[in-house]
């Protein structure tokens, strides 16, 4: 099942991706400003870490949230609007946070 | 002396007359060697005889008196009452969860049947079926992890709290079944069987919960068959392959 | 309901799920606030920068790390057969969890409370 196997992989390559984002971003003591993510961000290299970070939380959250929705018998039946939802919303969030990285 | 005695509350419901489940108390004298079968026969033969419930062998083979006793699915006919009584000398009695509820202690089990045939829980013979018999190793029956044990008394399925949520689910119970009928080497169609549990209903359905394990009063584990379940559903052509080329020899001795 | 450490960790897999989702949606517009320059951005985070939010992202450390040690806990229940430790196997990640929360709360909250 395509759904599942997406989020196994997904969650493994989440474990990696919240590591580096906690050590890198949150760890360091002090407040967090547009210039010092944009310092980071200068680096094409986390640029496309951070692309690569967001597809992998968006389609584990999507995944997730489609998972949790459907093990509810009454909300199995509307399984494909759902789907077709979290479709387009993760297109969505991806070309907007996608332009965010590229913002910086 | 006299013999100790102690509570036996029974959840009873009687659905002509009562709006909800409620719990009974009856007083009953702790024997020697009683199990919680014996004290629901004595209430029903003693006490009141309206207690409704379903028993049938006393062995543990029948699978017909599945119960929820102090939160735990149990078979009541091998289960000591002395065991589990609580501090307060009390022992409470409910039917199995989450299933709709017939008469006080009896459940409806049409989605437990219904999810079994679903599998379809026979074995599908190969075409060239050996005059003796079938061979088959030490190892292959190793792997069936004696899921051919199971009594189909429902103590898994209710303990399941997917189930509670989504009756469409195939279950613990079928899905060992059909881990049996995939991993047994004689059975000729183990690709069907994997596609139709690799759907949204089937194998990917399981979060895990092991509450299967828990309440199998066999001591089966459905959830170590159901992950096996999912690898092989991912490599079912290969396994499919791999069962072609076992058929070809199975009426020969395997050492 | 039937109450097992196997629900418990189902319970709060769900939870800290969709509570992770639901705050990842507003991750993104927070820091989609880039998009229309920096000063949106800085605006957008001060409005998070307040004590009370602070202390809720113990909340979200907390969810965030339970959840990836149940993962973890899922993953060594699907790669190895250790269904019978299935009760230690849910402790221990409850308890990285809490050790893990602890650690990295403690400064965030000790950083609200300096204001």
């Amino acid at each position: 099942m395509r759904i599942f196997l997406l989020q196994r992989y997904t969650a493994v390559a989440l474990l990696v991706f919240l590591t580096i984002h906690m050590v890198v971003v949150h760890y360091p003591p002090g407040e967090i400003h547009f210039s010092n993510i944009a310092d980071r961000l200068e680096n094409p290299l986390w640029k496309a870490i951070d692309i690569a970070f967001l597809f992998a939380v968006l389609i584990h959250a999507l995944t997730g949230a489609y998972m949790v929705l459907t093990d509810v018998e009454r909300f199995d039946r509307f399984k494909r609007a759902l789907a077709g939802i979290a479709v387009i919303a993760g297109v969505l969030l991806f070309i907007y946070g996608t332009q965010t990285i590229l913002a910086f | 002396m006299t013999n100790k005695k102690i509570t036996v509350r029974i959840q009873r419901f009687n659905p002509d007359t009562d709006q909800k489940p409620y719990l009974q108390d009856f007083e009953v004298e702790l024997a020697q060697g009683m199990t919680i079968l014996d004290a629901l026969h004595l209430i029903k033969e003693d006490l009141d005889g309206s207690v409704t419930f379903r028993r049938s062998c006393r062995h543990a083979i029948c699978g017909s008196c599945a119960m929820n006793v102090n939160g735990q699915n149990m078979l009541v006919c091998e289960t000591p009452l002395r065991e589990k009584i609580d501090k307060n000398g009390q022992i409470t009695i409910r039917p199995l969860p989450y299933l709709p509820i017939i008469k006080d202690l009896v459940v409806d089990r049409s989605s437990f049947w219904a999810q079994y045939q679903r599998v379809k829980p026979w074995l599908i013979p190969p075409d060239n079926v050996p005059e003796k018999e079938f061979r088959m190793s030490a190892e292959e029956v190793a792997a069936l992890n004696d899921a051919e044990h199971c009594i189909m008394c429902g103590a898994c399925y209710s303990a399941c709290q997917v189930i509670a949520l989504n009756k469409q689910y195939i279950g613990p119970h079928a899905l060992l079944k059909a881990f049996l009928r995939v991993l047994d080497p004689r059975d000729a169609d183990p690709r069907a069987r994997l596609d139709d549990l690799d759907k949204g209903d089937g194998v990917y359905r399981c979060h895990t919960i092991f509450n299967c394990i828990d309440a199998c009063p066999k001591g089966l584990n459905p959830t170590k068959a159901i992950e096996t379940l999912r690898k092989l559903a991912m490599k079912r052509q290969a396994f499919e392959a791999a069962r072609k080329e076992r058929q070809k020899t199975l009426d020969k001795p395997v050492n | 309901m039937y109450k097992s450490t196997g629900f418990i960790s189902f319970v709060l897999r769900r939870f800290t799920g969709v509570a992770l989702v639901l705050y990842l949606f507003m991750h993104i517009w927070v820091i989609g606030g880039a998009n229309s320059g920096a000063e949106t951005f800085n605006d957008r985070m001060e409005f998070l920068g307040s004590p009370l939010f602070r202390i809720a992202e113990i909340g979200l450390l907390a969810a965030v790390i339970y959840h990836a040690f149940d993962g973890i806990r899922l993953l060594i229940v699907h790669y190895f057969d250790v269904t019978e430790y299935r009760k230690s196997l849910f402790y221990a990640a409850f308890v990285v969890s809490v050790i893990l929360t602890i650690a990295g709360g403690l400064p965030i909250l000790l950083h609200a409370l300096e204001g």
